[in-house]
């Protein structure tokens, strides 16, 4: 720790731990700070993986033996779907989320994520969605068509209790925390690195949670919409997977994988990054080949995309299209390829330390490459075609997610655990752990490969004697069992080491990445001051680092102001822009979270009015949120002695916010290509597709509405460049000006929805219809309800010349309103009556 | 025209190739549900043909990007950040035209819509 001491108030670092610290007691829940959450995550996600752990353990009970009746088949069904749920949803992902929100910040020199409260109400969802789903079981009424929730499987028809439900409306709950995590690392990896760290300086750990950061915001959105369509035909009888009412249940299989096959990379990358940080530390050397590295990432991160068609080989596809898939399913293992040759390259120039992190290392890379053997069979149509649906894609899905996630996180868990406790793992109990894990993994799964071109179908809960599957099973449980205690082995290490762990030297591993600057554990604001980053191996060039940044000796080290600051660089140099101020603790993410947690359940049990309650609260909870920004008292008001070179963020035109507000903004125009997917797929491809007589929806009017809104977006713009430049005369009048014309917009838009001669309920073609002008309204109407505040915020002088931020934030929102109102105006109405048919 | 050296050249490359796939696949649909031609006639179609040049072209665009990202390349001085977007720009349209031509050729082989 450093020493150095300041003119008042003690130490540098008891000043900083002052303005950065959490609240007291409760008021930890009101913590926004990224260390703080991202152990949160973390501590959450394993144990919801020990819950999906002892969920697995009971099917292999249950199957251990044939004609075994330990279980029942419908509690069986709903063990097997919510093994696979809690396993995806609700430990994958959200851990390694919270392992990029706990280090992402540390490894490029800032001293938190840009969004911090966002990180907060992350956390909040993931933990409420997470307690409803997991609910569901305590109850008896978990879902159990499968973890990917197949219609008409999952539909009222099939599935007649709230089983379903849980899922739908729990899941796309924790996805608020996942889209949440993926816009705000996406933004903090591009513009709050060092001074310095151009992106080809970056580490590569950031290039491995940028992509995955912005595959979740491409790849979520189609599993968002389609959970929606699905709780509304659930709910309310729209027929958009029922074939009768002219919608298809294959529609939503190619929703779901177009989410869930990116998914499987997204759980990936960040899994691979933390092999690319680990190998050059034990090897004592650079990584090799960091550019085909980072080329690979890129490809990945695509081409991961064009795959999703091969979970649905068998449903009838013509050969051609399946060959598109089949090609791609394996080209995808090009840039994996090129990583494991670049790791090994590493290894075998480098000098080896067989310390316990790498142990998990060489297991995952024997696992994974056996998993993506597999995989690469699993692409060759026949061959998927006659395993499809046994146990060999069980025993391929877990040695590609169990070895490529799994054994690399455990691997990061040790490397990084210094990180948190302060001290070391124990070298014999960790290799007892690893051994039980590997024997005892490779136990159950690589016989299941057997067992499943035996012809053993999965998800059945018993099997008949003397199929040639019996002993197979039984080694398999065996081995699930050692998996088991190889687990409890590595929790036992990790639990005694907080005791009787050697206290950690500083940068025990000799790492060259900043996160080893910190002191361990580290206080809640990183670093004292920020340096300059040259290289890309700050550490092993510059040594003596830790002390000069504990020392105060770079820069901002300057406290007294009382703002919670870290540095916003340029996206592609690194070069310091601004100064970006970032909100304190709050409650309001909580609040929110619990406003949304009581939608979610109000939905469950269907008690609509309290269901609008609940939204509407979460609705005054983030307006208040967005009203505590900028120039507020709570946030950053102007004042005389703020600084210029460089500027505080809310004083430019090219913030944090502009960034956040258009990857948002990519997300949900991703929502929105999916609903006119599903609209095109219903049109050209389902059976019963049928469209009523009649123009249903008033022309004239609706053209109306979409001119209005024009004049208001032209005007709007106008406005945001005057403001630009710095004129801000007769801002709040021209602000009223473009509410009162957007407002009419939306009035106008309500006129036509209520006018409208629609059946949503008898037609998918109706329904899409009812669901599209919903969506146009809730922008238009959000849209209306933040210019209306920012017109107040300027009579409040939080907005003016001086600050002209938060309208140039608003802008995107606006032309986004705009654009889709046309394209859908185009898609929606235009295109069927081109057609012939609207 | 969009500068070798600048970020998005990062992605361009994969970004029309998801571009192209999308078409490829929605356009092979879009073909088979409103007028699919004759099995009989095999890999021999109109809607083959369209695809197949689709292919082509967008391989032929994907390259001349990789040729002037490469040429970007070469002219950046060693060492900046500027020649590292470059390289793996110019890698990232390789990839794509590889992946494009990879991808489509099967419509040389396969019959539309069975």
């Amino acid at each position: 720790m450093s020493d150095a001491r300041t003119e008042e108030g003690g130490t540098l670092e008891q000043r900083f731990e002052r303005v950065w610290s959490n609240l007291p007691g409760w008021g930890t829940l009101a913590a926004v700070n990224h260390t703080s959450l991202g152990l949160r995550f973390m501590v959450t996600g394993v144990v919801f993986f020990l819950i999906g752990g002892l969920l697995a353990m009971l099917v292999r009970t249950q199957l251990a033996l044939p004609e075994q009746e330990i279980i029942s088949a419908d509690v069986y069904n709903q063990i097997f779907t919510m093994h696979g749920t809690v396993m995806m949803f609700l430990f994958a992902i959200p851990i390694l989320e919270g392992l990029a929100i706990y280090m992402i910040p540390k490894f490029i020199g800032a001293r938190d994520l840009v969004f911090p409260r966002i990180t907060s109400l992350g956390y909040y969802c993931y933990l409420f969605g997470g307690l409803i789903i997991a609910s569901s079981l305590v109850l008896g009424e978990a879902p159990d068509s499968g973890w990917f929730m197949y219609t008409p499987l999952s539909g009222s028809a099939y599935a007649p209790g709230p089983g379903s439900d849980f899922w739908l409306l729990g899941v796309t709950f924790v996805e608020i925390s996942a889209m949440a995590a993926g816009i705000e690392l996406t933004v903090s990896i591009l513009r709050t690195r060092s001074n310095g760290m151009s992106l080809r300086r970056m580490p590569i750990f950031c290039w491995y949670i940028l992509a995955m950061a912005l595959m979740i915001v491409f790849g979520f959105p189609p599993l968002i919409l389609a959970s929606i369509l699905l709780e509304l035909e659930r709910a309310v009888g729209m027929p958009f997977f029922d074939v009768a009412g002219g919608g298809d249940p294959v529609l939503w299989q190619h929703l779901f994988w177009l989410f869930g096959h990116p998914d499987v990379y997204i759980i990936f990358l960040p899994a691979a990054g933390i092999v690319s940080t680990l190998i050059p530390v034990f090897s004592q050397r650079p990584i090799v080949g960091y550019r085909w590295l980072v080329l690979a990432i890129i490809v990945t991160a695509f081409i991961s995309f064009g795959l999703w068609v091969h979970h649905m080989f068998t449903i009838g596809i013509p050969k051609l299209a399946q060959s598109f898939f089949s090609v791609a399913s394996m080209l995808v293992a090009v840039p994996t390829a090129i990583q494991i040759f670049a790791w090994l390259a590493t290894l075998w120039t480098g000098r080896v330390i067989y310390s316990l992190p790498m142990l998990w290392i060489f297991g995952f890379l024997v696992v994974f490459v056996a998993g993506g053997l597999t995989g690469v069979m699993l692409a060759l149509v026949p061959f998927n075609w006659q395993v499809h649906d046994t146990h060999f894609v069980v025993a391929h899905l877990h040695y590609v997610l169990v070895g490529g996630m799994l054994f690399p996180l455990i691997a990061g868990f040790y490397y990084w655990l210094p990180h948190w406790s302060g001290r070391m793992p124990s070298a014999a109990l960790g290799r007892w752990g690893f051994w039980l894990t590997f024997i005892g993994f490779n136990v159950t799964f690589l016989l299941m490969h057997l067992t499943g071109l035996l012809g053993m179908p999965r998800r059945v809960y018993t099997y008949e004697a003397g199929l040639g599957w019996d002993w197979l099973n039984l080694l398999s449980s065996v081995g699930g069992f050692i998996m088991a205690a190889g687990v409890a082995m590595i929790l036992l290490d990790i639990a005694l080491h907080f005791r009787f762990g050697r206290p950690a030297p500083r940068n025990p591993w000799n790492a060259d990445t900043l996160e080893w600057a910190t002191d361990t554990p580290p206080g809640s604001y990183n670093f004292v001051s920020l340096p300059d980053v040259r290289t890309r191996h700050p550490l092993w060039e510059h040594p003596e680092l830790p002390e000069t940044i504990a020392a105060g000796e770079h820069g901002l080290a300057r406290i007294d102001h009382g703002r919670r600051e870290t540095y916003g660089s340029d996206a592609v140099t690194g070069k310091v822009r601004e100064v970006i101020h970032l909100p304190s603790n709050s409650w309001l993410p909580l609040l929110a979270a619990l406003s949304l947690a009581v939608v979610c359940i109000a939905l469950l049990v269907r008690v609509y009015p309290v269901a609008a309650l609940g939204a509407a609260g979460a609705m005054v909870f983030l307006l208040r949120w967005s009203w505590v920004n900028g120039a507020h008292p709570q946030a950053a008001p102007l004042k005389d002695n703020e600084p210029h070179q460089p500027p505080l963020h809310s004083r430019t035109c090219d913030g944090p916010g502009l960034w956040g507000m258009v990857v948002t903004l990519l997300a949900n125009g991703t929502l929105y290509v999916s609903l006119i997917f599903g609209w095109l797929y219903l049109w050209t491809a389902s059976p019963g597709w049928s469209v009523p007589e009649g123009q249903q929806i008033p022309l004239v009017p609706l053209i109306g509405s979409g001119v209005l809104l024009t004049l208001t977006v032209l005007f709007y713009h106008r406005v945001v460049e005057r403001l630009r430049g710095r004129d801000a005369t007769g801002l709040q009048g021209k602000l009223w000006g473009v509410s009162i014309l957007g407002g009419a917009h939306v009035a106008l838009l309500v006129w036509v929805q209520m006018s409208a001669a629609l059946s949503p309920t008898e037609l998918a073609h109706d329904a899409l219809l009812l669901v599209m002008l919903i969506y146009l309204f809730i922008h238009g109407g959000l849209a209306v309800i933040l210019s209306v505040l920012q017109a107040v915020r300027v009579r409040l002088g939080y907005i003016n010349s001086a600050l002209p931020y938060e309208p140039v934030v608003l802008r995107p929102f606006w032309v986004y309103t705009l654009g889709v109102f046309w394209v859908s105006f185009a898609v929606f109405i235009l295109l069927p009556m081109a057609w012939g048919g609207a | 025209m969009l500068s070798p050296t600048h970020p998005f050249q990062l992605v361009l490359g994969l970004v029309i190739w998801s571009v192209w796939f999308v078409a490829l696949y929605g356009g092979l649909s879009v073909g088979c549900a409103v007028a699919p031609p004759d099995p009989a006639a095999g890999a021999l179609t109109w809607l083959n043909a369209l695809l197949l040049l689709l292919t082509l072209a967008t391989t032929l665009l994907l390259v001349h990007w990789t040729l002037r990202c490469w040429r970007g390349a070469s002219e950046a001085g060693g060492g900046t950040v500027k020649r590292f977007l470059t390289w793996v720009a110019s890698g990232v349209h390789l990839t794509a035209a590889g992946a494009t031509l990879a991808v489509g050729l099967p419509v040389i082989v396969f019959p539309p819509c069975v």
